[in-house]
This record gives structure tokens, sequence and C-alpha cells, in this order.
């Protein structure tokens, strides 16, 4: 599993830099706070920021679910990112990403969504060795930033059916 | 393709299955001029149209089925087979040409040249008649020419208006030799024509086709709508300005949302109207008598899924036809009636939409099944010896299975169970099969409710709200705290509860969903105890509070959730409140695994019970102060009727039952305790005993309950046996030991006679 995911963002960090080497392109990536981390959500993911959700909890759900909520008609799982970075819960409200992956629509939950940001790729850098396996396995490389690093989420490796099947395997 | 094609098209349609459903019913009912009139308006508007457009194949088709049909309006002909079977060949032609129109928007090259030869020579005995076979060919040569001018000139101003009229009155007219007939006969005809297609109209034009991805969204939509609506009550709660407005959002919203919840639902009979055409054509094609029976014809089912059984029922039912129905001179010889019964049955039950097709016929030989999956390798031979016989029944599912020892060309391509499985289970259905040697099959697929709407209660736990459908729910009992102590009873940590003497395992649902949490003790809060049957498991679900019953939606889970195994799915309640839906089938399974001891002995008990139950099951009686038990599968029906009924033969009691005579049997006294009040109502238990009926007065019918293995030798003179029935000791009324009424020949002929219809 971990081999397919370095691969994978190593694809993606090719990509870009390939792009880099012709010309700088211009990303927008919308950030997300938990805690004091911020993160960034590539835009062309983001279906909605839905304000201050209240997701329904399912009893016996594996524990990176955050809940039910119910979006225009349907019904969405959601991931905790907070649960999924193995930190602590946090009480009170909590914002939601409407995200769409290859395999559907899902849910993000987070502290807080913060403004969007216009990234150069030349700024791009994959994941460092030194991560740890799963967090590699769900970051997605990041920007470097005047004063930060903007960490990058993959939203096809937060795909509850995907974090499900990464920890079966 | 333009808009006016399409429509043709779409109307045409709709009037080739009108036809078809009337050809089917022609055959049973020859003479019905109506349904000759509703054949004769489908085809005559295909063939005014399609001159109208243009589509001068299908024209010529549908002249020559119209020139047919006139003269059986005209009662010229009788409908007999070989005319039904010419006009379904007129109906398929027909609907080939239209599915060529429809794919390349031309009407192919196809020649149908044999077809109308037939429909021409089906015509005969009426044109010898008339002496002018040669005329209708004219006629339909002719088509394009104007009308003879003796019928323009009689044609009013509204047949001008209906230009699809007058292709009709020149067929008719040229078909009509004029020594025989008087010119205005026709035209009288075709003006009251046009009255009868614009009633038929306007029946039409009240519905409307609606794209279904514009019913999914609506439906979404809707359910947004209740959400804002949810959320303004709220905000508007404390402003009584709004209170008047926002009640009516509240209801207009309700009502919109039902709306087009039930838009998306069609009958099955949508698709079981297909079949009677399937099957005549099949019992034809293949030799077999066959009644089609249908049941259940106006549950609803969701569109989509509506779509998806369609072939595979159409496969079971050509499966049961074709494997299952033995041919009538093999029924005769196995006493059976030549004729063989197919029947659909549609029911809801529960969260699933359960569709039955059961055959009278041979049933499957389960040796065959064996045989031919070794054969082909589908099972090794080691394996199959230590098959149940379900599980060999099971095998007929795989692919490339067939037992018919002909490949014929209605079934038998080693195709058809295997694509009936995965359709079925493509839309998350099951398909189950049951069968016995020489008594018949039943195919049963079980399909789910997804996105239909149920009926479910709004069960609390773990502080959320749960859906239960009620289909599984046979009733509630409440348990408050300070009864729970004694009411709830446990086996080591098995809890159990005696609902009317039986133990009924519980389940209780906050420890099932949070084992790792301490949760209340049943006596320091309320105890609802929901009795559910899934999949014959009786158990006891425990939820901590009841809320009102809803009609619900059912939203499909994703996987991830799905895998937790006790939601069927997930709805949004009228408060907007998100409700996982429990599935008490998996309930029962994933509890069964906790309380595996108990499971166990109940499985076994099910076990010898479930073989035992078909003929001890009883229904307990009071007579006399005393209990009595009487065979279930003997009970025809419980009569309860004044004392003034009774009537007697010497002093012998009788019933004169629907014209029969009836002996009473009153041992319990039940009759002479009433006596003289000719008012008092009385129970009378009517029963089959060999080839006879028989009736048992009773004071009270107790209850249905299945009794243990536990005959004895008679113990008194009016009972063959003893049973152990909740517990007591209950005699088995003994039937066979009501003597025969006085005129005993006579009565025993009439009896038998009942006992023929009955069964």
């Amino acid at each position: 599993m971990s081999t397919t995911a370095s691969a994978l963002s190593a694809t993606v960090a090719l990509r870009r830099n390939d792009k880099a080497s012709t010309a700088a392109t211009l990303v927008e990536m919308c950030t997300v706070h938990l805690g004091s981390q911020v993160f960034g959500v590539p835009i062309t993911h983001i279906l909605e920021i839905v304000g201050s959700a209240r997701p329904q909890p399912v009893p016996l759900a594996p524990v990176f679910v955050g809940g039910l909520v119910h979006y225009r008609g349907d019904v969405l799982t959601t991931v905790s990112l907070r649960q999924l970075l193995d930190m602590p819960t946090k009480e009170g409200r909590q914002d939601l990403l409407v995200l769409e992956s290859a395999g559907g629509i899902f849910g993000l939950l987070v502290d807080s969504v913060g403004e969007v940001l216009t990234v150069s790729s030349t700024d791009y850098e994959s994941n460092p060795s030194i991560l740890d396996e799963r967090r590699r396995a769900l970051f997605a490389g990041a920007y470097k930033l005047k004063d930060s690093l903007l960490v990058m989420l993959d939203p096809e490796q937060l795909d509850p059916m995907r974090l499900s099947a990464a920890r079966a395997a | 393709m333009d808009e006016l094609t399409r429509e043709f098209l779409i109307e045409s349609q709709e009037g080739l299955d009108r036809m078809e459903r009337c050809l089917t019913d022609l055959e049973e009912r020859p003479q019905d001029a109506g349904l000759i009139g509703d054949i004769f308006r489908s085809v005559h508007t295909i063939k005014g149209t399609t001159g109208f457009l243009g589509f001068k194949r299908l024209e010529k088709l549908a002249h020559a089925g119209e020139n047919l049909l006139g003269l059986l309006r005209e009662n010229k002909l009788t409908a007999n087979r070989e005319i039904i079977t010419g006009l379904l060949k007129l109906l398929d032609g027909l609907r080939s040409i239209l599915k060529t129109i429809e794919a390349e928007d031309a009407e192919g090259e196809g020649d149908d040249s044999v077809l109308i030869g037939c429909l021409e020579e089906l015509q005969q005995p009426a044109q010898t008649e008339v002496k002018q076979p040669a005329h209708a060919h004219a006629g339909a040569s002719t088509q394009g020419a104007p009308p003879p001018p003796a019928a323009a000139k009689s044609m009013p101003a509204p047949a001008s208006a209906q230009p699809p009229d007058e292709p009709v009155l020149t067929a008719q007219a040229s078909a009509q030799p004029v020594e025989t007939k008087p010119a205005t006969a026709p035209v009288a005809e075709a003006e009251s024509d046009p009255a009868k297609q614009r009633a038929q109209g306007s029946a039409a034009e009240s519905t409307l086709r609606v794209d279904v991805t514009l019913l999914n969204r609506m439906m979404n939509l809707v359910g947004e709508l209740v959400l804002t609506r949810n959320q303004v009550l709220q905000a508007t709660s404390a402003d009584p300005n709004m209170t008047m407005l926002s009640r009516r959002l509240d209801m207009v919203t309700a009502d919109l949302r039902e709306s087009v919840m039930k838009a998306r639902m069609q009958p099955v009979s949508n698709i079981f109207s297909k079949m009677p055409r399937i099957v005549r054509d099949l019992s034809q094609a293949l030799g077999r008598r066959v009644r089609l029976q249908v049941e259940g014809q106006d549950t609803e089912l969701d569109k989509s899924l509506l779509e998806a059984i369609k072939d595979p029922l159409t496969h079971a039912v050509r499966n049961s036809l074709d494997h299952g129905i033995e041919p009538p001179e093999v029924r005769q010889a196995a006493g059976k009636n030549p004729e063989g019964i197919l029947k659909l049955r549609a029911a809801q039950e529960g969260s699933h939409v359960i569709i039955e097709v059961y055959d009278d016929g041979a049933g499957i030989n389960v040796e065959k099944v064996r045989q031919k999956a070794i054969e082909r390798g589908l099972i090794t031979p080691d394996r199959a010896a230590h098959l149940a016989e379900r599980e060999l029944l099971q095998l007929i599912f795989l692919p490339g299975f067939s037992t018919a020892a002909a490949v014929t060309n209605v079934s038998g391509r080693g195709v058809g169970m295997d694509v009936v499985r995965t359709n079925v289970e493509k839309i998350g259905g099951k398909v189950e099969i049951d069968s016995r040697a020489g008594k018949g099959t039943t195919l049963r697929l079980r399909i789910p409710l997804t996105l239909a709407i149920i009926p479910a209660l709004i069960v609390r736990s773990v502080d959320q709200s749960f859906a239960l459908p009620q289909g599984a729910l046979s009733e509630l009992v409440h348990i408050p705290p300070e009864q729970a102590a004694a009411a709830i009873e446990w086996i080591e940590n098995a809890p159990l509860y005696r609902l009317r003497g039986k133990l009924l395992p519980l389940v209780f649902l906050d420890r099932l969903l949070m084992p790792d949490v301490e949760h209340k003790m049943t006596t320091e809060r309320d105890n609802f105890i929901a009795v559910l049957d899934p999949d014959g498991r009786r158990f006891g679900l425990v939820v901590d509070g009841l809320a009102d019953p809803e009609e619900i939606v059912v939203k499909p889970l994703s996987a991830v959730l799905k895998d937790i195994g006790l939601f069927s799915g997930a709805t949004v309640l009228g408060n907007a409140d998100l409700a996982l839906i429990l599935d008490p089938g998996s309930i029962a399974m994933k509890a069964g695994v906790a309380m595996r001891e108990e499971e166990v002995a109940r499985a076994a008990e099910e076990e010898t019970d479930a073989e035992a139950a078909k003929s001890l099951e009883y229904l307990l009686v009071e007579a006399g102060g005393r209990q009595a038990a009487v065979p279930l599968s003997e009970v025809l029906r419980i009569e309860q009727l004044p004392l003034s009924r009774i009537e007697y033969i010497g002093y012998r009691p009788v019933l004169n039952f629907e014209g029969q005579l009836l002996p009473v049997e009153d041992s319990g006294g039940v009759l002479a305790a009433v006596e003289g009040n000719p008012q008092a109502q009385i129970i009378v238990v009517v029963c089959r005993e060999g080839n006879r009926h028989v009736g048992i007065a009773v004071s009270h019918v107790l209850d249905v309950a299945a009794g243990g293995d536990l005959f004895e030798a008679g113990t008194a003179l009016h009972t063959s046996g003893v049973t152990l029935l909740k517990n007591r000791v209950t005699g088995v009324v003994d039937l066979g030991g009501v003597a025969p009424l006085p005129a005993s020949e006579q009565a025993q002929a009439a009896w038998s006679q009942t006992t023929e219809t009955v069964s």
C-alpha cells in the first residue's frame, strides 16, 4: 500500500515538475485549518463548503468516519480529518467540505475553512521521505509559502472507500 | 427525428401494448365487441398517422391488418386461434418496423408481403362470401388516391378535421361491395369513431411523460426544501406574524414531498401485463396448457427497479413453462389437472418487495441437478455427495448450468437462471428457489426497496433516532423500569422475555451498537421491546424509546457503512434529522454471535420444529371450559353465527352451510349451554376430514400454536391424541370420530363434491 501511495505521489510530483519545466502554472487551493495546522485542498475537487455541519454519528463505523450528513437529498459519509490524523476530537461546530473523488462524493470535516490561495507549481515539493507511512499516503506534497508550508491533501486518498481498504490492508 | 415522429412512435407503442393485452383477452372472449373495437382503433390510428407521416411500408401492413379487423368488427369473421395468431404476428411486424424507425428514422427495406398475404388469407371465408377477393388488394394499392366521391360527400366536417379517418373509409368502402351493404353504414361508423377516439384522447391527455432523471432531481430538491422548511420553522417560531405563513409552508412542503415520491412509483402490473402474451406464445410453441394467475398487481416499486427486474422475470416465466410445467399428457398420467398453473405474485414484505413465480409442474429433480453439475464440472463428485437438497438447488444458478435435455429455442441454453440471479443481485436483490419433485417450483425474487418509500417506526437508542421497517415488526411490548427486573430473565448473559409463555430472546440495541460503553440498567429506564420476525428468526429488540411511525425514503449508504452490516440505509426524518435504517435480519445474525449458545439451541429446535410444524400446528380453542386443539392444516374456516342457524336432524346438530349440510360436533356442550337463546352467537370451526367437512362448535378461538410431537394413546372417546400446547396438555379433537350424517350416501356425495371444488 505504502509503495503504491508513494509511487502515486511521485507521479503527481513528476507531473507537476513537468509542468514547472515548461512554465510555472498557478493553482488555486482552499486552505483548511485543523488546530494550528493548515492544509490545502485543490478547489477543483470541492463541490461545496458547508459551514457548521452537525453530522449524525454512525455506531460501529470505522473511526475515521465522522458521521452522516444530509447533502442535497443524498446522505453523505463524512471523513473526520482529526480522527484520520489521530488528533483529539473537537467539540462544537465543524466545517464541512463536500469533495468529489473518482469513487463518488463524500464529506470532509475540518475545524474551519480558511481562504483560497493561488500557489505556483514552482513552489511544489513532494512528500519528504521522513514522513510516516500513513501520512505519506494522505498527503500529496506541500507548497512552500512565504512563511509556512501548505500541506496538500489528496481527495482521492481521503475517499472513505479507499481509507477503509487501506485500513484493511 | 422530428417531434411529430417521436410522438407517433410513443403513441403507437402504447397502442400496440394495449392491442397485445386485448388480443390475449380476446382469445378467452372471442365475441367481445369492445375488445375488437379497441384493437381496431390501435391499428387504425397507426395506419392513419403513418399515411400522414409517409411511412408507406408501415401503412401497407397496418392496412392489411385493419381489413381483417374490420371483418371481425362486423361479425363477418369470428376470432379463432389462427386469426389471433395472425394478429399477434401483425403486432410483432408493426413493432419491428417501429423499432427500425426509432433507430434509423426510416422504416427499412424489409418485405412484409408474406405477413400481408397471411393476413389476407385469413380474410378468405368472408371474402369468398362477398365474392371480391381482389378488391381488398386494390384498396390497398389505391391507398393514396382520393376517397370515392360518394364517401367524400357524405363525410361531415369533423371527419375532414380528422385526416386519419379518411383512409379507413376508403378501405371499408372498397372492402364492402356496394351491392351487399348500403353505403351509409360505414359512414355512420366512421362518424362514431372519432367520438370514441376523442374520449380516449382525453384519458391520454391526463397523463404526461416525464424524464426519470428529472424526477430524481425533483426528489433531491424536495429533500432540500424540507430541510430549509425546518430551519425556517425554527427561526420563525418566536414570531407570531410568521406562524401562519410557516405553517402553510410546512403543509405545502409535506404535500409536495409526498407527491414527488409517489411519482416515481409504478405498480408491478406494468411488467406483469406483458406476461399473458409470453405465456400464450410459449405454451402454444411448447404444447403446454397453462393458466396464468396474477396476484398483487398493485404492489408498487420504484421505476428503475421495475425496469431492472423485467428481464429476470421474463426468464423465470420462460423457465417455468419450459422446464416446469409438463405437457398435458404427462400431467394427466401423473394425476394432475392437464392445465398447469403459473402464478405470479407480488407483495411487499418489510423492506423488500417479493415477486414469486410459482408453477405446479414437475419440480426440479435434485438428482439430475447433481449429475449435471458433476458432468459440467461445476462441482466435484465428492462435494456433490455431501450437499443437502437445498444447496443442490442453488447449483442451477451457476453459469453454464442447464438441465434441459434438449436445447429448445425457449430456454436451455444454460444462461437462464444465471442471468436471473446476476440481474437481481445487481440491484441488491436476492433470488431463492424452492422446489418439490412432482409438486412444483417457486422462484422468489426479493427486491430491495432502495429509493422506495417504506413505513417505519422511529425508535430511539444511544441518543439517536433509528428507523425500524414495519414489515418485520409484529408487536411492541413496554416494560417500565420497575417491572424490568421481573420481566426480563437471563440465562447466563442471554436476556429473555416471556411473551405469552414462550421465551423470546432479547437484543439490546444500545449494547449492540456500543459494546464498549456502560449502559443504563434495564431497571433505570423504560424498555420497549420491538418483537421482530425476520426470516423466521424471532427476537425482541430492546430500545429506549419510541417515536412516531413515519413513511421514510430509503437513501443508500456508502459501502464503508454498509459493511457494518446492521444498517440497510439511511433516511431523513420529518424533523430533518438523519436516521439509520436498521436491518432486522442482520441484527439477528449479528446478535446471534453474542448469544451463540442460545442460538444454536434455538436453531436445532427450529430445525426439528420446521419439519414437524407443518402438520403439528394447532388451532387452540375453548369448548365448554376446556381447551382443545384442532390440527390447523385441517381447518378450512372459522364461522361466527347465531344459534338459530343450527338445525337438527334427529338429535344431531347440523349447519346448513352454503347450501351444504355440515354435521356439527358438540362434545363440549357449547350448543347446549346457550340453548333457548336463538340470537346467541356461537363459533363453528369448519374442518376437513377425509373427503368431507365437519364443524366443531366452540366457545372461543384462542390462538394458533405449534404442538410438540407428543401423541399418546387416546385418553377419551373423542380424542385421538394429546399434545403439549403452551405448556398445557391439550386434547386434540378427533375429526374422524365425528359420525357421518344419517343420509350417509347422499351427504357423502355432496361433501366429496364440495371438497373437490375447494381443493
